[in-house]
Formats: structure tokens, C-alpha cells, sequence
């Protein structure tokens, strides 16, 4: 009775690839003249995400420019009150970050699993490096506005904040006073149409910190994304999946973090390094 | 500067049908330790001149354009040497070109538009 064996159903499929795999490797889809191809059509079909993404970044950099180009005085106020040392650092670990998957897509080029394991491992800690002081710095901001005056005291119940401020946007939005002096030195006149602290919804300070919290929130969205897609692809090349025949997802899953290290690139200068 | 090297062939089909340019180079990894090190050196660059501009008074759209000008460099490399665009298919060249040609159209039309409407708005409160 059971005499089919268990070839049987598998051969009938699969009639096209009756060539033989010794050229290249398994993945090679029977509609890829080769491996080459099917990685260039892999890159560019990436990079047309790549474009709609940039397009998504870019209504936020959109809005960005009309608002400081129409309000330069209180862009230069509210930037003061973001923790540029911190930022610095951070641009640092995401560039160290791209060198890193860069030599991942070497290592997987040359076939040395070792190293593609180690720089994509080297990749998820500066990956979450980036977010650990990211996320220090929103709690930072958050810990303000319960009247803490940083993280740790708010959960620990420990120093308060002296002056009342609240930079993240909403109904308790408190732009604090202590940066007029330096402000109305430098002022140009129409700053101080703009100096007087207000609480609340009326605060054009709030303007900044809104498109802040957006932005860097979103680019943050795409950096735990990023490390996602980092994780499988180290488990895929722990697995042996990747081989010098066969590594666009290396490849296509760096293109994704560089992307991630560009909008860095501006969101940097345009939110910490304002004056 | 990227060190060109082309690979061994790709077996029996396809070889030469479609990489009639450099299809099959990859740069070297002396050139993305290069690069790296030209990232570091513009980071510091821009950080120097926003320090340099809180003790000197500089015109404020200078600093903004010395700033945009550092990242724009800093993007050209990543996307140049680090995403292979340099060493890729012409038309991967044309859509990473095609993400940046779209932003700059997007931001010409809507300032334009903006000027048109009397932007910036005279000082005071938000409109």
C-alpha cells in the first residue's frame, strides 16, 4: 500500500530546479538568474523602503524648518534645557554602531562566522547602550515634571527639584524662568515677546519639545526595531544560514541601521546643538 | 579610495548578464575603518563649532548651515562607503538619490509656499 516514497511529493513541485545546487547556495530562488541578481534585487526593493522611510523622517524635519525658521528665539531658549553631553555620547555609540554592521556584512562577504557573530553582537550592546541613555534622558525630562530632580530621586523619593519645570508637552507644560537672564542678554528685542515663562498649552517653548519628544521617539521606535532585526540575523548566523554566496540579509537588515545612524546624524545638530 | 576587487565567479548562469560595472566589488575593510575615523572627525567638528559659537557671536544662520553642512557630509560617507552605494547598481544609486531629491523638492515647494504667505510671522504670540 504505501509505496510512495517520500521523494514523491517534493519532485513534483519543483521540476525548474532540477540544475543542481552545486553553482550556489540553496536560497537562490528559481526565478534569479543568480545569486547576484537576486542580492541586487534584494538591495534595491530595500532601498525603495528606505526612500518611503526617509519620507516619514521627512515631515517631521518638514515642520522642524518652518518653526525655526520663524521662531529662532525660542529654539535657541528651549534647546538649552536638553542634555548635550548625553546626546554626544549617544551619536558616538551609533556611529561606532555603523562601523560595526559594516564589518559584519565584511565578515559574512569573507565567510568568518566568528566575526560576523562577534560585530553583530558588538551591534545589539551599542544598540542598547543607545537606548539605555536615551531612555535616562526622557526620565530625566518625566522625573522633572513630578517635581523630582532626576530619575533615581523620583523613585526613590529624594531630592526635589527646586523651581518647578515640565518640558515634556501637555496641560502641565512649565517652561522654567531661570534661562532669561541669559536670554534676554542675547535678545534681539522680539525674544522677549517670547521670555516670559507660561504654563500650560501657551508655552511656545512647548513647540521645540514637541517635535523633540516626536522625533527622537520615533527614531527610538526604530532603533528597538533595528535591534530586532539585529537579533534574528545574529541567530541566522549563529545558525549557519549565512554563507559568501548567501548574505543579503546582512546586507539588506545593515542598510536598515545605517538608515537609523543618519536620521541620528541630524537629529543630533538640530535638537542639542542649538544656539 | 575603495579598494576594488572583483570576487570569483558565480557558477555556470548569469555571470556578466547584468554586472557589466563593478558589480561584484566590495570595499575593503581599511576603507571602513577610514571612514570611521573621518565620522569621529566630523563629529568632533560639529560639537567644536557649537562650542566655538556659545563663546564667539557668530550669525545665527551660519552656525545652522556649518551644522547641516557637517551632517551632510557625514550622510554622504555612511551612505557612500557604509550602505555600498558607491560599489552598487545604478539603479540603487538612483532611488538612495531619489530619497534625498525628494526631500529637498518636498522643502523647496513648502518654504516656497510659506514665503509666498508671509512667513515668518511678525513677533508675539503663536498664531
Amino acid at each position: 500500500m504505501a509505496t510512495t516514497t517520500p521523494t514523491t511529493p517534493t519532485a513534483t513541485p519543483a521540476p525548474a530546479h532540477e540544475h543542481g545546487h552545486e553553482a550556489h547556495g540553496r536560497e537562490l530562488l528559481h526565478h534569479f538568474e543568480s545569486a547576484q541578481q537576486q542580492k541586487e534585487t534584494a538591495t534595491l526593493g530595500m532601498w525603495i523602503f528606505l526612500v518611503t522611510e526617509i519620507m516619514l523622517f521627512g515631515g517631521i524635519f518638514m515642520a522642524y524648518i518652518v518653526y525655526r525658521w520663524a521662531f529662532p528665539d525660542v529654539w535657541a531658549e528651549a534647546a538649552h534645557h536638553l542634555n548635550t553631553p548625553l546626546g554626544a555620547v549617544n551619536t558616538v555609540v551609533l556611529l561606532v554602531s555603523s562601523l560595526t554592521v559594516a564589518l559584519a556584512v565584511n565578515a559574512a562577504e569573507e565567510g568568518n562566522r566568528r566575526r560576523l557573530l562577534t560585530m553583530l553582537g558588538i551591534t545589539l550592546l551599542l544598540g542598547a547602550t543607545f537606548l539605555v541613555i536615551k531612555g535616562y534622558e526622557y526620565s530625566e525630562k518625566f522625573a522633572h515634571c513630578a517635581g523630582a530632580a532626576n530619575p533615581v530621586a523620583w523613585v526613590t523619593g529624594g531630592a526635589r527639584l527646586g523651581e518647578s519645570e515640565c518640558l515634556v508637552p501637555g496641560r502641565n507644560f512649565i517652561f522654567p524662568e531661570a534661562h532669561g537672564a541669559e536670554g534676554a542678554e542675547a535678545g534681539h528685542g522680539t525674544a522677549d515677546s517670547y521670555a516670559q515663562p507660561q504654563a500650560g498649552l501657551g508655552s511656545p517653548y512647548q513647540l521645540f519639545y514637541f517635535l523633540y519628544f516626536v522625533a527622537t521617539g520615533l527614531h527610538a521606535v526604530h532603533m528597538v526595531i533595528g535591534l530586532t532585526i539585529v537579533s534574528i540575523l545574529t541567530f541566522i548566523a549563529w545558525r549557519g544560514v549565512i554563507t559568501p554566496t548567501y548574505y543579503t540579509p546582512i546586507e539588506v537588515g545593515g542598510l536598515y541601521w545605517h538608515l537609523i545612524d543618519i536620521i541620528w546624524v541630524f537629529l543630533f545638530p538640530l535638537f542639542y546643538l542649538v544656539h | 579610495m575603495a579598494k576594488t576587487s572583483t570576487s570569483a565567479g558565480h557558477g555556470a548562469h548569469g555571470d556578466g548578464a547584468h554586472s557589466e560595472h563593478a558589480a561584484h566589488a566590495h570595499i575593503s575593510r581599511g576603507t571602513y575603518y577610514r571612514v570611521f575615523a573621518a565620522l569621529m572627525v566630523l563629529m568632533a567638528l560639529t560639537v567644536g563649532a557649537w562650542w566655538i559659537e556659545g563663546i564667539v557671536a557668530l550669525p545665527r544662520l551660519l552656525g545652522v548651515a556649518i551644522a547641516m553642512a557637517i551632517a551632510i557630509a557625514k550622510t554622504t560617507l555612511i551612505v557612500l562607503y557604509f550602505m555600498h552605494v558607491k560599489v552598487s547598481e545604478r539603479a540603487t544609486q538612483l532611488y538612495a538619490a531619489a530619497a534625498f531629491i525628494g526631500f529637498a523638492i518636498m522643502v523647496i515647494i513648502t518654504m516656497g509656499d510659506y514665503f509666498a504667505r508671509g512667513w515668518p510671522p511678525p513677533p508675539g504670540p503663536l498664531p
